[in-house]
């Protein structure tokens, strides 16, 4: 019992590593590659192709290299993986422009960020483990499919759009998408650094809260997001809902797993809206 | 119950959607019953899931009726039909929550009391009490440290679990105030780096203050969540565990003291009794010591005046009227000393250097004289110096442990008298006379000092006395700013030990 054991001093000053300028370091290079992405995608003929695999590559690539900071305390060691991970995104997305197949691709994603974490002990600290009680992963696909549900319930009934089944190349590649990058990235960054994070020093609610309004903020700043009133009320809906509940799972189960499952789910079902 | 609970809102929603669009606005309300159970049953988690649940089995049917009308007054009483469910069920569950934490709460404070209260060893009890807490709390792990200072003990603790003296828990027993940890494993605070676990660890270490100071502290740790209300009650079960461990204490003390006087009160009692049946036979010793020489003194004094005596058979008669009347002399003189000794009035002396030898060898002539089958020796270690004394009294001192020694010695023996400087102690003197006779059991050691003792054995039964002469002997010793001891073996003998102070000019 570390209480009884460990050497104790009352006086002892907190070191607190500096944080904020690996992030804002991280933030800015993200943002030039994204408008670098985008000047490529408007201007240059010959390296347009590359403009959107960039900005893509440059937005996740720079969740998860924020959510490496945070995770790491800001000690040295996050430049490397994130650096890997985010040429691997854009490997991912270059491949993505081909065809449904190179999509799939981006399913390398997970399981490289899986290996490269664990060379890292201290990130068991943010969730990146398997999960004790298996339920919590069948719990975490039941929940995210139940979103996912009323989502297409709900769109369909007042909305009036469309549902198709899931099938054909766009579909495979947004899920793809949503495995190696869109999910991956959030539940990366929201649910396992920053939760982690806050948790430890708010308590679960104020954890919840903050973390998944930043994540809402991630997507509904999301340029590719349809800029109409009920597309955003039910991002706010649906997303404040997952989030709460991915965060939920991760406090559980102790681990990522189960809130990722839950967003793959929630998002399979999302692509399945014809709208989008 | 779940299943229930899920059933219902599931038929409650089926019926609503064959009604039609009519029946939602009476029927919705009924959303809140299973919400309300679930609340009831299952506390906050329950409540907001079987609300959220509500609310979205609600939302497919108020919002395209609120996209239909617009955002009148009528929608907007739909919406909050829609967030009524969720609101109620967190209310409901979160207050069902705060009534079962506090019975929980007052259950543990009843059953911490219950348990001190209990016979048995305290460790045990309180080991109990820890154990009761934890679970009371949530907590992971307890530790429960009774004791301050130097002497703190462990008496529950995880196994493996030890106490170091720079700890947590050591800081707050030495007068530290309650540590309080967010995270245990990232809190830098404490040494040895320990792996981070997927989920916070809080600690708490609590000072367990009693009204009469510190009695001990309290440790926990949670793995997850730790509300403010569950630190609250963490610090006022330990508020009512150091008082139950004060309490706990003081009644330890009041049935020891209460053991203890009860064995003092039988002791005393005891001794009484002793004193009595001592008393009594002191009464029927003296009688028959006191009879004896009157009885002597009547027969020869009856003989002398009723009848002519030749001269020598008279001279032999007034020899033993004289020594009858000594020795009822010298017991009115042992009662007498008795008598002072009773008093507290210790004999006035006249303290002179006393030449020790001279008066052991006169009075080991007298004894040779009367008791032919003891042989009496005489050893002075060297130049003996003279004693600080009263004459008459190490005399009588001296007459009444040879006549000891003699009297105990039923067979005859050697009666060794020696004197020195006492060994290991400046200016003083050491008288000792040996004997070899019955000895003393050592049960009998301790009270051969007193008054009226008489060691019973078969051998000296027929000896005379009062059982005043040792008493005496340790009266005028430690009157003279001496002491007295004994050595003593059954069967073997016995050697008194008397420590006189020397003359101060001859050091």
């Amino acid at each position: 019992m570390r209480l009884l054991h460990a050497p104790f001093e009352a006086e002892a000053h907190t070191v607190r590593r500096p944080l904020l300028r690996p992030l804002l370091a991280v933030a800015v290079a993200m943002l030039v590659l994204v408008a670098l992405g985008r000047w490529l995608e408007l201007r240059s003929e010959a390296l347009g192709a590359l403009g959107r695999p960039l900005q893509g590559a440059a937005v996740h690539g720079g969740l998860i290299a924020l959510g490496w900071i945070i995770a790491l305390g800001g000690q040295p060691g996050w430049q490397g993986p994130a650096l890997r991970l985010a040429a691997a995104l854009l490997g991912a997305f270059a491949l993505s422009r081909l065809g449904a197949w190179g999509s799939a691709s981006h399913a390398l994603l997970p399981l490289m960020l899986v290996w490269e974490g664990s060379h890292h002990p201290a990130l068991r600290r943010i969730g990146l483990l398997v999960p004790e009680n298996p339920r919590s992963l069948l719990l975490g696909l039941a929940s995210g499919a139940f979103l996912g549900g009323h989502l297409l319930v709900s769109t369909s009934q007042t909305l009036g759009y469309a549902v198709r089944l899931p099938g054909g190349g766009a579909y495979l590649g947004a899920v793809a998408y949503d495995v190696g990058a869109n999910a991956l990235s959030a539940e990366w960054l929201f649910r396992g650094a920053l939760f982690s994070h806050w948790w430890h020093r708010w308590g679960f609610w104020g954890a919840a809260v903050a973390s998944t309004s930043l994540g809402l903020m991630r997507y509904l700043l999301d340029p590719w997001l349809p800029r109409t009133v009920e597309v955003g009320a039910g991002a706010v809906f649906y997303l404040a809902a997952l989030g709460l509940c991915a965060s939920a799972l991760r406090a559980w189960s102790g681990s990522l797993l189960p809130g990722y499952l839950a967003s793959l789910a929630f998002f399979a079902a999302y692509r399945m809206l014809v709208a989008w | 119950m779940v299943t229930a609970q899920l059933s219902l809102l599931l038929a409650l929603t089926g019926v609503i959607v064959w009604a039609g669009d009519g029946a939602m606005v009476s029927l919705r309300h009924l959303y809140l019953l299973p919400t309300l159970w679930a609340a009831f049953a299952s506390g906050a988690p329950g409540g907001c899931l079987a609300g959220l649940l509500a609310g979205f089995l609600q939302a497919p049917l108020v919002l395209p009726w609120i996209e239909g009308t617009g955002l009148t007054a009528s929608a907007v009483d739909g919406l909050v039909a829609l967030a009524t469910p969720l609101a109620s069920g967190w209310v409901v569950g979160h207050l069902r929550d705060q009534s079962r934490a506090r019975a929980r709460r007052l259950g543990a404070l009843l059953e911490i009391q219950q348990g001190l209260a209990r016979d048995g060893p305290l460790d045990l009890r309180l080991e109990e009490v820890a154990e009761r807490m934890r679970v009371a709390l949530g907590a992971e792990r307890a530790g429960l440290v009774v004791g301050t200072g130097g002497r703190p003990a462990v008496v529950s603790a995880p196994p493996g679990a030890r106490l170091d003296a720079r700890s947590a828990m050591a800081w707050t027993l030495r007068g530290g105030g309650p540590v309080t940890s967010r995270d245990l494993a990232g809190d830098e605070r404490f040494g040895e780096a320990e792996p981070p676990g997927p989920a916070p660890r809080r600690g708490l270490v609590l000072p367990l203050d009693s009204g009469a100071g510190r009695v001990g502290a309290l440790a926990l740790e949670w793995r997850g969540e730790l509300t403010p209300g569950m630190r609250v009650a963490a610090h006022e079960m330990a508020m009512h565990l150091a008082l139950g461990i004060e309490n706990a204490r003081l009644l330890l003390l009041q049935r020891r003291f209460a053991l203890e006087l009860e064995d003092k009160v039988l002791a005393a009692t005891e001794r009484l009794r002793e004193l009595d049946r001592a008393k009594s036979d002191f009464l029927s010793v003296v009688s028959h010591e006191l009879r004896t020489p009157l009885t002597a003194l009547q027969g020869f004094s009856e003989l002398l005046l009723s009848r002519s005596v030749p001269p020598e058979q008279a001279r032999r008669f007034i020899g033993h009227l004289h020594s009858e009347a000594e020795r009822l002399g010298r017991i009115v003189t042992e009662l007498l000393d008795l008598s002072r000794i009773e008093a507290g009035r210790p004999e006035a002396l006249r303290r002179e250097a006393v030449d020790l030898g001279e008066m052991v060898e006169r009075n080991l002539e007298l004894f040779a004289e009367s008791h032919p089958r003891h042989r009496f020796r005489w050893g002075p270690a060297g130049g003996l110096a003279p004693v600080a004394a009263d004459r008459d009294a190490l005399d009588r001192v001296l007459k009444n442990l040879l006549s000891n020694a003699v009297k105990y010695s039923p067979r005859g023996g050697a009666v060794t008298v020696t004197a020195g400087p006492a060994p290991g102690l400046d200016r003083m003197i050491e008288l000792a006379v040996e004997d070899e006779g019955v000895g003393i059991p050592a049960a009998a050691l301790p009270r051969i000092f007193d008054k009226y003792v008489r060691v019973p054995d078969p051998d000296t039964a027929t000896a005379r006395g009062l059982g005043l002469g040792l008493a005496l002997v340790k009266a005028l010793a430690e009157a003279h700013g001496g002491s007295v001891a004994v050595e003593s073996r059954p069967g073997q003998g016995s050697r008194f030990r008397v420590l006189l102070p020397g003359w101060p000019s001859e050091f």
